[in-house]
């Protein structure tokens, strides 16, 4: 679920990043040596974090949040700026990990002194169960599906809530404890299982205090910090979690006394609060800056330039196409070459919203990406090509005139109800109007869009899609946006005659163990997509974060596209 | 010296009926002058922004990416001002905020007035029942009224938008914004209508009872007759009060639904939504802000000073010098 919260904040999980990293035009000058002590606050306009859980947590953001500061995972990401952000060390385990049998069998072994905030030691049996949590999906929502869909299990498996003994040992069977050591048995190689782990689903919890659902609520600690307090709609305090040994732990650094989060602020007050920088706002962070402010904030003020970053981050926007319904490409060709996405930009906050995207996996995936083949007749510089829109869709009227028909007679286009995309409903219905495609606007309460397309019985023509890769593998982009199986498949092209070709292929790449190869593979697959136009390239995302003028450590955390919260320290 | 005064000393004295009395009244309020001609200006345009928008070359729709900057800002100062685009362009698009304006106007009047027409008509019918029935009709139009006031109206029709809509549009009117319309026209008839009937009720009850009335009894004419050709002439001077100080309260309501995003669906234009996006910019766009936001506050207070001129002018108690 690495789409994007709507309005909200940037959600994205990415590794191997060369462009990505180093903000654009910002400063990222920490000033000074580190020190102990304060308060951080981040200011944010949701209600909550999404979740705490470390099963259910799977939003770039939160991911960042509480892996810096509160869970640990077997490995993560360095927690550094730049490029080096994106390479791998173990974290509970020693190292990471150890593989055989061709991809297939991933070890790993437990650190000492490694305790949960109550001081008991974290064994083995409680990083089984914390894995074992995320295939109860019914009480265990939202959170990655990795595990269930790589663990070599024989039957079904419930989760441990409502688990029969021999579906346990079925699981206990796939994820073996032996001392410290815990092995995973997968059905299928995966070769970079390890980037895998750094996800907080295989983070530890302590059977007995599992609250199931309300674990959400007050998760065990095994970082440096606890929960003090967690009220919705308020704020989340974190304090320090004595029991955690800085020895077992070279990438969290926890120089704040405390870190609170503020929730259920509005967005502009937010931006107004932190350009201000009055009182304990100077030790505040933002993750989020409002279009209207982009240009005070990174190109009149120069005070306000230094304590802010403007990043490409893991994201890509895009838009799906009903393939059941929009069963001819040359009506896809003739809205993607109406479609004026420089308007679209601009009305996001232009460069600052990100660069045209030519697919669906970012370059930062350097071994996945290939520059696509644009269709024909492409605008590069992101505006219609009125002439060739109106040129694809005469050619429809003898292809497909049914479909032809019905883009003229009214796509349904579902949006979610707020200010930007108001307007760029606006530029949609301009564009497609000069290609003679009529728009039937659909507006959806944002926060429930993606639970609203994602409705099979919502009949929508063009719906938007956002996504940001899990890990450095497009095997965590193109499968879950194109595939029957995957989670976030809007397209809905599984009649697509050329369908069974592409999820051949798909299957191919996956099991495919040399990474160049696989790679070549997922470039292909991109390719096809593009071709096909079952969604159309958006952008290439950006993301701001802005800071109080006392704050340290605010480089972004690259394959979270985030802070490093835990790191960050009071000047 | 005046020869005609002299000659036809009658004139000054003619005996004049209460809507001249009424009518000269009014047309000594200068103020009340300026602000017919405000709101015959507004309707003018409103009537004919089709024709002025073609006259003046600009479109509430059509986008104008050339007047934008690299970040969706408008070009040049105060949001974007120029010969093109007399009050700016639109943040984001660059649609003419003339032109919106000017479609706004016309969702704004045309629910203004449409609302005021079902609330003076169901507040009539109501109130002259209830005047003239009395007794246990009077009784249950009375409830009606009390529970109607009880309701904290703009919270429901708040709520009741999209569901309501919906049932709107399944019953045939056409989806999107006719249905809207439909709906915030009918929403606010049905919480407004308690107001004209009070007091048609109150001035039913007393008419009623007097001798003219009588004597038309007394000569057998039927209920029919009674109610329109005796009680109803003389409910109008209140009625007109009513109104004319209900309808910008109409107006801006419209205007806050549409801020809420309940209103017109976009595109269309409408003033409570251009304010609702405007807030936004405040500080880099403030013109956005300023226009759509005057706009209606000019328009809202000239129907109020209209409003209170009528009631001095028809007010046979108003504490004015006589003419």
């Amino acid at each position: 679920m690495k789409r994007r919260i709507i309005g909200a904040i940037s959600v994205a999980l990415l590794a191997s990043v060369t462009a990505a990293s180093c903000g654009g035009n910002s400063s990222e000058t920490s000033g000074g040596t580190p020190k102990k002590g304060g308060t951080i606050r981040v200011l944010t306009i949701n209600e909550q974090v999404s979740h705490l859980d470390p099963q259910r947590n799977y939003t770039g953001d939160d991911l960042a949040f509480a892996g810096s500061t509160m869970q640990r995972s077997l490995t993560t990401y360095k927690m550094v700026g730049g490029t080096a952000g994106a390479e791998i060390v173990g974290d509970l385990a020693t190292d990471t990990g150890v593989v055989s049998n061709e991809g297939k069998v991933w070890k790993f072994t437990l650190k000492d002194g490694i305790k949960f905030e109550d001081g008991s030691a974290i064994s083995c049996a409680d990083v089984a169960y914390g894995v074992s949590r995320s295939f109860a999906t019914d009480v265990i929502t939202d959170g990655p599906t990795y595990a269930s869909s790589y663990l070599d299990l024989a039957g079904e498996y419930p989760g441990p809530y409502t688990a029969t003994a021999a579906q346990q040992s079925d699981y206990d069977k796939a994820v073996v404890c032996d001392g410290k050591t815990i092995t995973f048995n997968l059905k299928i190689p995966v070769a970079d299982f390890n980037y895998t782990t750094t996800l907080l689903t295989f983070s530890p919890v302590p059977k007995a205090m599992d609250t199931g659902e309300k674990y959400d609520m007050h998760p065990v600690a095994s970082g440096p910090y606890k929960i003090e307090s967690y009220e919705i709609g308020k704020s989340l305090v974190l304090v320090r979690n004595d029991q955690w040994d800085p020895t077992t732990d070279d990438q969290r650094k926890a120089y704040a006394d405390s870190i609170v989060y503020e929730f259920g602020l509005a967005d502009a007050t937010i931006d107004e609060r932190m350009m201000a920088d009055a009182g304990d706002d100077q030790t505040a962070v933002s993750f989020k800056v409002q279009p209207e402010n982009l240009q005070r904030i990174f190109e009149q003020d120069s005070a306000l330039m230094k304590r802010s970053s403007n990043f490409l981050d893991a994201f890509v926007t895009y838009t799906n196409l009903n393939v059941k319904n929009l069963s001819c490409l040359d009506v896809r060709k003739a809205i993607y070459l109406a479609l004026d996405r420089d308007a679209l930009r601009k009305a996001g906050g232009g460069p600052y919203t990100g660069d045209f995207g030519d697919g669906f996996v970012k370059p930062a995936l350097a071994l996945d990406y290939k520059k696509v083949t644009p269709v024909d007749g492409l605008n590069t510089d992101g505006t219609a090509n009125v002439k060739a829109a109106q040129a694809a869709m005469t050619a429809a009227e003898t292809s497909c005139p049914e479909v032809a028909q019905h883009a003229k007679s009214g796509l349904s286009f579902y949006y979610p109800d707020t200010d930007i995309w108001k307007k760029s409903l606006a530029i949609w219905i301009d564009s497609m109007g000069k290609a003679g495609i009529k728009i039937k606007p659909e507006a959806v309460e944002a926060s429930q869009y993606w639970a609203t397309v994602l409705n099979p019985e919502t009949n929508y023509d063009i719906a938007r899609g956002g996504w940001a890769p899990d890990w450095a593998n497009a095997s965590t982009v193109l499968p879950e946006l194109f595939t029957t199986a995957g989670g976030f498949n809007l397209t809905r092209n599984a009649d697509d005659p050329d369908y069974k070709a592409f999820e051949a292929k798909v299957t191919e790449a996956r099991n495919t163990l040399d990474r160049v190869a696989q790679g070549k593979l997922w470039q292909e697959l991109n390719q096809e997509v593009v071709d096909h136009l079952w969604a159309l390239p958006g952008t290439f995302t950006r993301a701001q974060n802005i800071w109080g003028s006392r704050v340290g450590g605010t480089e972004v955390w690259a394959p979270n596209s985030a802070f490093i919260y835990g790191n960050l320290w009071v000047k | 010296m005046d020869e005609t005064f002299l000659i036809d000393p009658v004139s000054t004295i003619e005996g004049k009926s209460p809507r001249e009395l009424a009518w000269a009244r009014f047309r000594k309020d200068r103020l009340a002058i300026v602000g017919v001609a405000v709101i015959g200006f507004y309707l003018f345009v409103a009537v004919f922004a089709p024709v002025i928008c073609s006259l003046l070359n600009i479109s509430p729709y059509r986008l104008d990416g050339l007047a934008l900057n690299d970040y969706g800002l408008p070009k040049g100062s105060f949001g974007g001002v120029s010969s093109s685009h007399w009050f700016g362009v639109e943040p984001g698009t660059g649609r003419d905020i003339l032109a919106r304006l000017m479609y706004g106007a016309r969702v704004s009047l045309l629910v203004g007035f449409a609302a005021t027409l079902v609330t003076t008509t169901l507040g009539i019918v109501l109130g002259v029942v209830a005047g003239y029935k009395r007794g246990k009709v009077d009784a249950v139009i009375g409830r009606m009224t009390d529970l109607t006031l009880a309701f904290p109206s703009l919270l429901l029709i708040i709520a009741l938008t999209r569901p309501l809509t919906q049932r709107l549009e399944s019953m045939g009117v056409p989806e999107g914004n006719p249905a809207r319309l439909t709906y915030i026209v009918l929403v606010l008839g049905l919480f407004g209508w308690v107001y004209v009937a009070r007091i048609v009720r109150g001035q039913t009850l007393s008419m009623r009872e007097r001798e003219f009335v009588e004597a038309a009894r007394a000569s057998g004419a039927g209920t029919r007759r009674i109610v329109f050709k005796e009680i109803m002439p003389n409910l109008w001077a209140p009625i007109i009060v009513t109104v004319s100080l209900a309808l910008p309260g109409y107006v801006a309501t419209e205007s806050t639904l549409s801020f809420l995003g309940l209103g017109m669906l976009p595109p269309a234009a409408s003033w409570g939504a251009m304010l609702g996006d405007s807030v936004r910019y405040y500080r880099t766009d403030p013109t956005y802000l300023f226009i759509p936001g005057i706009t209606l506050i000019i328009l809202v207070l000239a129907f109020n000073i209209v409003g209170d001129a009528v009631r001095d002018a028809l007010d046979p108690k108003a504490d004015r010098q006589s003419i």
